[in-house]
């Protein structure tokens, strides 16, 4: 093979956050020119923070980036554009109500009289530039009135008439249909052929044997080397990339599991973008058990816990606790039912930052005979919950009155559980209840969900944590492409491989063992 | 009543009052559009109007020229503008009480203002004469034509320049790079400032301009419409403007359209008031009524839209 | 370990504020007065000062009348207090503290009670009243989303047209030379608490009743904090099961209810007839007030204290000197723009969360030393 040509070259990079957590550790990454290089990796392995120092979207704690032989400081997106590289981002950054032609000249518009738009121009360069490189837009139309697919070319078109030679595409096929993703392959590949190179984050591994040329493999915050696609099996792609360096180790006792609590049946949705989020998805929780839900980032996970919710509607489908549908019922009627909610966003739906722990920890329960006297709140039942709830749940903090947003992340996830967690609930949702939190909390957070459960709460745990998903749940569903793809009633014999070729979406049970999760009758 | 009515309303005399009226409704509407269209709301538009009035008729009697005080008018909007503009982007203040703050400097601060500069108090009457006041324009060959030449032609020069903007507006928002860059910073300032736009530049730009307008709209009430400045001047304008704008859906045609309804309630109300047996009072309520059931029927409208599109989504999942 | 600090910077800017405020007013009365100086004694040491013969004495009338003065502007202060901590800028008070005041005076003269139970009866009345029209602006932006700042500053034309409108077709006593009502009966008159022409009326101790029955509803029921955590974070509430729409509501017709008292208290405290003809402007010192107390009742009365002392200094300068008293507005303008920027002096501010940062730091890593020795 030839060893020519590096066009970037990433050396010992490291990416320390402020808050110590390390998203990338001594990462080597290079691309040679004019190849189609894929970054794979599950969600929090540190892909995307890598392509975000590529972009000038952050900097590196150590370690130096070289660009065409140059050693270069890549210290915001519009040096990077200098260098030639073009990132094209998963949530696009389009203006709606602008033509196609008008997003694709924005900030380089091109004038006549001087005062006015060319915008005959704007509309030549924007075929031009569309002919030339075979992504077929239309330059007239509203960006709004687009499809997901032109929306995704009109930002590549973007990139390349700014001058990128090196085009960064993060997770590009998330929000495409097969055949919008067949199109942008052909494009991908006509533009390699052009002299091109583009590095193609994605996790998708029949996307990657498709059009890239090697690939490199992260897994928590480290690279775990780089391969000749053709020389890689999927499997091997799997081994790399889903994996757990050390095994978490969680205490718990059998799980005896009795009623269904959640039943959800055939649930369906296709979202604003005509994607099939979920699938005709069924499943049931049991007291006194765990369900965990597994799966990479992006597979329907989060329209499943937003549906349970009542966040967003479902297109058909049921769910119901203790018998009772959920579906589309007002939130304090689904907590009357005994549900619990770890939100995923907890800034967002977790807690009042500007309001004290306090007044956060009893928001769920503020109505109850036991805090009111009267029409005036018991101040010393109130003061004693909080207390009772800082200490039972450890938080750190000066004072029940101090606001929740001076804690450190882990202790403001405290509060989120300790109220989440103390009101007695039947069916607990836990959504990446550990995200982003220090050890010490999430050991705590962990523990605190298992004990639950076996006094007799059912738990639905959904994490992008491979420990966490394995270790924690007693069994667990995997989630991919919107169905589910596999059932595990016994987590402790189940191995990274097996999981892996699962969330990949290698492997698929049959619809008799994935039916086994539904225990009713 | 009903008769006399009808009898005033479809006179060409009529419909001149109406546009006269609109004028400096559409001024602040525009202002309030521009704002809006880089994602700042303006709402200190009657505070704008009335300081801006006052130093039209400073500026004019010191100059004995009325177009400097036009343009001291509008001069003095856009440093408003930018004023707010820097205590809501710059000191974080919220745009929406750094617009109430202008609207209290625009009651109370006006009548220390005129006292301050020419020992006045109350309003301009005495400084006012009629060569300092905006003139008015026979547009030659419009003017003959029967009806329509009642109507159009005889207005004030900012009369027709309100008219105009609305045309200059849409100009500058659709056709210009500028414009371009403000409704791109107002929609989605990240796509902005990705590709280099200062999202801070553009939305000074656009309060300036909106502050201008407002100016504009000021100047237009105490030079010309009311022949002077006096303290109860604008009565409101300035926020039927924020209604006549949230009506005509963010567009430059739509907001002229809304303002021309006000401008019709106002010019009914004026109307009406002067028939016999019927309380001033009541017909004052007229386009303060209309505007809020205006915004109740935009409001219902939209929701309606929004309902409409799911349900259609959910009924093409069915048929799947 | 930084909400202490915090908090006493935070005091500390809006001093500041306040302090630039002054400074601002400061400027252009020596920019329009030809006796600078005596104006600005008047304004700051003018109300509760005089000066007989060159001997400065405690003025208690002058006192007094700042006291009454700030009747009205507490139960607006309060009304914007409520309304604004569910995070909606409804600025309706003006027109209902009108409303409030005429119905109070109307159900002074036209009904007719023995007791003193009448002024209950009347000013209850205007609290309905004042109550049910907010209830516009309310379910006009819950409903259907409307603006309810539009719809609100439209409501404060419409109420003062519709009194005047009666006023003068209905109610009017044609006997007196200028517009007003019949003289409502003496038991509907709230007395006044002190001798002199202070109009200091026995509304006043209402009024602090009501800053401790606002504070403890804001800060001890449920109702209260439901309002609080929606103005907070929405989403959070709608999450943690509470009913949002329906708390909006409330906080409104609560706002529309404490005006129309307001209105009501202030018109048969200290008049015998109504007689406004315009909107009297609480509505507006309201919003004032309640971003000085930043929307808490409790810091209310000293709020309105002092906007009433500087109003009651800007008319001593008006009278006594040659500033016009509407340099109020131009204070109040600049109290709103520098009080309420949150980047004011936010240099500093950054300084001391380094500093105190570091200070922290510094302590954990002496006692981890201290612990491992």
């Amino acid at each position: 093979m030839e060893q020519n040509d590096i066009i970037v070259q990433m050396k010992g990079i490291t990416k320390v956050y402020p808050n110590g957590i390390a998203a990338n550790q001594s990462v080597d990454f290079s691309v040679r020119r004019g190849e189609i290089h894929a970054l794979m990796g599950e969600n929090g392995a540190g892909k995307s923070t890598l392509m975000k120092m590529l972009f000038g979207l952050e900097q590196p704690t150590e370690g130096e980036i070289i660009v065409n032989g140059q050693k270069v400081s890549l210290t915001s997106p519009t040096v990077a554009i200098a260098h030639g590289i073009g990132m094209v981002h998963q949530h696009f950054m389009l203006v709606p109500s602008l033509t196609v032609a008008e997003n694709i000249v924005l900030g380089m518009v091109p004038k006549k009289s001087g005062l006015f738009i060319d915008y005959k121009k704007a509309l030549e360069i924007t075929r031009e530039y569309s002919e030339k490189f075979n992504l077929a837009v239309n330059p007239d139309a509203k960006v709004m009135d687009i499809p997901v697919g032109m929306k995704q070319k009109v930002e590549i078109l973007k990139a390349l008439i700014r001058g990128a030679k090196i085009l960064i595409l993060d997770e590009p096929t998330a929000v495409l249909t097969t055949q919008e993703t067949a199109e942008l392959f052909k494009e991908l590949i006509h533009l390699k052929e052009q002299g091109y190179t583009i590095v193609f984050i994605s996790h998708k591994l029949n996307e990657i044997k498709q059009i890239t040329d090697r690939l490199t493999i992260m897994r928590g915050g480290k690279s775990m080397g780089v391969y000749e696609t053709a020389s890689i099996t999927e499997q091997e792609i799997s081994r790399l990339m889903v994996g757990r360096d050390v095994v978490l180790d969680v205490e718990k006792d059998e799980p005896h599991p009795t009623d269904v609590v959640l039943s959800v049946k055939n649930l369906q949705y296709t979202n604003e973008w005509n994607k099939r989020m979920l699938d005709d998805v069924s499943f049931s929780v049991r007291k006194g058990e765990i369900l965990g839900v597994a799966g990479v980032e992006g597979n329907g996970q989060r329209e499943l816990v937003d549906m349970l919710f009542n966040l967003n509607r479902p297109d058909g489908g049921s769910a119901t606790v203790n018998g009772i549908n959920i579906i589309g019922m007002p939130q304090y009627r689904i907590r009357d039912l005994g549900v619990s909610l770890v939100p995923e966003d907890r800034m967002t739906y977790g807690i009042a930052e500007a309001a004290s722990i306090e007044e956060n920890v009893i928001s769920d329960r503020f109505t109850q005979k036991r805090f009111n006297k009267g029409p005036m709140f018991n101040m010393k039942a109130i003061h004693a919950e909080s207390d009772r709830l800082i200490e039972d749940y450890t938080v750190l903090c000066k004072s029940r009155k101090q606001k929740v947003k001076m804690l450190s992340g882990g202790n403001i996830q405290k509060v989120v559980v300790a109220r989440e967690f103390s009101s007695n609930p039947t069916l607990i949702i836990a959504d990446q209840p550990t995200r982003g939190i220090d050890v010490g909390a999430t050991e705590f957070i962990r523990k605190k969900l298992v004990d639950l459960s076996r006094a007799g709460a059912a738990v639905l745990l959904v994490s992008a944590d491979l420990n966490e998903v394995m270790e924690l749940s007693d069994s667990l569903i995997v989630l991919y492409g919107g169905k589910i793809a596999a059932y595990f009633e016994d987590t402790s014999q189940l191995d990274d491989i097996v999981m892996g070729e699962y969330m990949l979406g290698l492997k698929r049970q049959s619809d008799e063992e994935i039916g086994r999760v539904c225990h009713e009758e | 009543m009903w008769s006399q009515l009808f009898d005033t309303i479809f006179k060409a005399e009529f419909l001149f009052s109406v546009i006269r009226i609109t004028a400096p409704i559409l001024f602040a509407a525009l202002g309030a559009l521009i704002a809006e269209k880089a994602g700042v709301i303006n709402i200190g538009l009657e505070g704008i109007m009335m300081i801006s009035a006052l130093f039209g008729v400073l500026f004019s009697y010191w100059t004995q020229s009325w177009l400097v005080g036009v343009i001291g008018a509008l001069v003095v909007g856009i440093l408003l503008g930018l004023m707010m503009g820097f205590f809501s982007l710059k000191l974080k203040t919220d745009i929406i009480l750094a617009g109430i703050a202008v609207n209290m400097m625009g009651s109370g601060g006006t009548i220390f203002l005129l006292y301050m500069f020419t020992g006045m108090r109350g309003n301009t009457g005495a400084l006012v004469s009629p060569n300092i006041l905006i003139p008015t324009v026979n547009i030659p060959l419009i003017k003959d034509i029967p009806v329509v030449g009642e109507i159009l032609s005889g207005h004030s020069v900012l009369t027709y320049v309100a008219f105009i903007a609305v045309y200059l507006i849409w100009l500058l928002l659709y056709r210009t790079p500028v414009g371009l860059n403000i409704r791109a910073v107002g929609e989605n300032p990240n796509a902005a400032s990705s590709v280099g736009v200062s999202v801070l530049k553009m939305k000074y730009i656009a309060i300036s301009i909106s502050g201008a307008l407002a100016g504009l709209g000021g100047a237009f009430m105490s030079m010309y419409y009311s022949q002077g400045w006096n303290s109860g001047m604008v009565a409101g304008r300035g926020f039927i403007a924020l209604a006549a704008e949230a009506m005509g859906r963010c567009e430059p045609v739509g907001t002229m359209l809304s303002s021309l309804l006000f401008g019709l309630a106002q010019a009914l109300r004026t109307k009406v008031s002067g028939l016999q047996g019927v309380s001033s009072y009541l017909v004052s309520l007229i386009p303060y009524v209309v505007t809020i059931l205006g915004l109740v029927v935009y409001a219902a409208s939209t929701l309606k839209k929004v309902k409409k599109i799911k349900v259609q989504k959910a009924q093409s999942e069915v048929q799947k | 370990m930084k909400n202490k600090r915090m908090f006493g910077f935070e005091l500390v800017r809006g001093a500041a504020a306040i302090l630039v405020a002054l400074a601002v007013g400061t400027v252009f009365i020596f920019l329009s007065s030809d006796e600078p100086m005596t104006a600005l004694r008047y304004l700051l040491i003018g109300p509760i000062v005089s000066l007989k013969n060159g001997v400065a004495s405690f003025n208690t009338q002058g006192f007094y009348t700042i006291l009454a003065a700030m009747i009205p502007t507490i139960f607006t202060g309060l009304a914007v207090c409520v309304m604004f901590s569910s995070n909606q800028f409804n600025l309706a008070g003006e027109g209902i503290v009108m409303v409030g005041g005429f119905v109070a005076a109307l159900c002074g003269i036209y009904i007719h009670m023995n007791t003193s139970w009448h002024a209950v009866v009347c000013i209850a009345a205007a609290a309905v009243i004042g109550g049910i029209i907010m209830l516009v602006p309310a379910l006009l932006k819950v409903k259907l989303g409307a603006s309810e700042m539009v719809t609100s500053l439209m409501l404060n034309y419409i109420c003062m047209y519709l009194v005047l409108h009666f006023l003068n077709y209905n109610f009017a006593d044609r006997s007196k030379g200028s517009t007003q009502t019949y003289a409502f009966a003496d038991t509907a008159k709230i007395g006044s608490m002190v001798p002199g022409g202070s109009k200091l009326s026995w509304g006043f101790v209402v009024a602090l009743v009501f800053v401790v029955i606002v504070a403890l509803f804001m800060y001890r029921t449920r109702w209260g904090y439901a309002i609080r955590m929606i103005g907070i974070n929405q989403a959070f509430s709608k999450y943690s099961g509470m009913k949002v729409g329906g708390t909006i509501v409330l906080a409104q017709v609560i706002g529309g209810v404490l005006s129309g008292m307001g209105g009501g208290i202030e018109v048969l405290g200290r008049y015998s007839t109504f007689l406004w003809k315009e909107l009297p402007g609480y509505g507006w010192t309201g919003i004032t007030i309640a971003i000085l107390a930043k929307n808490n009742p409790w810091l209310v009365p000293l709020a309105a204290f002092f906007i009433a002392y500087l109003n009651k200094g800007c008319t001593l300068m008006a009278t006594y000197s040659d500033v016009p008293s509407e340099m109020i507005d131009i204070i109040q303008a600049a109290i709103f723009l520098f009080f309420a920027a949150e980047q004011f002096l936010s240099g500093y501010r950054q300084k001391i969360v380094v500093r105190a940062a570091r200070a922290d730091l510094a302590k954990e890593a002496a006692e981890a030393k201290g612990g491992a020795e």
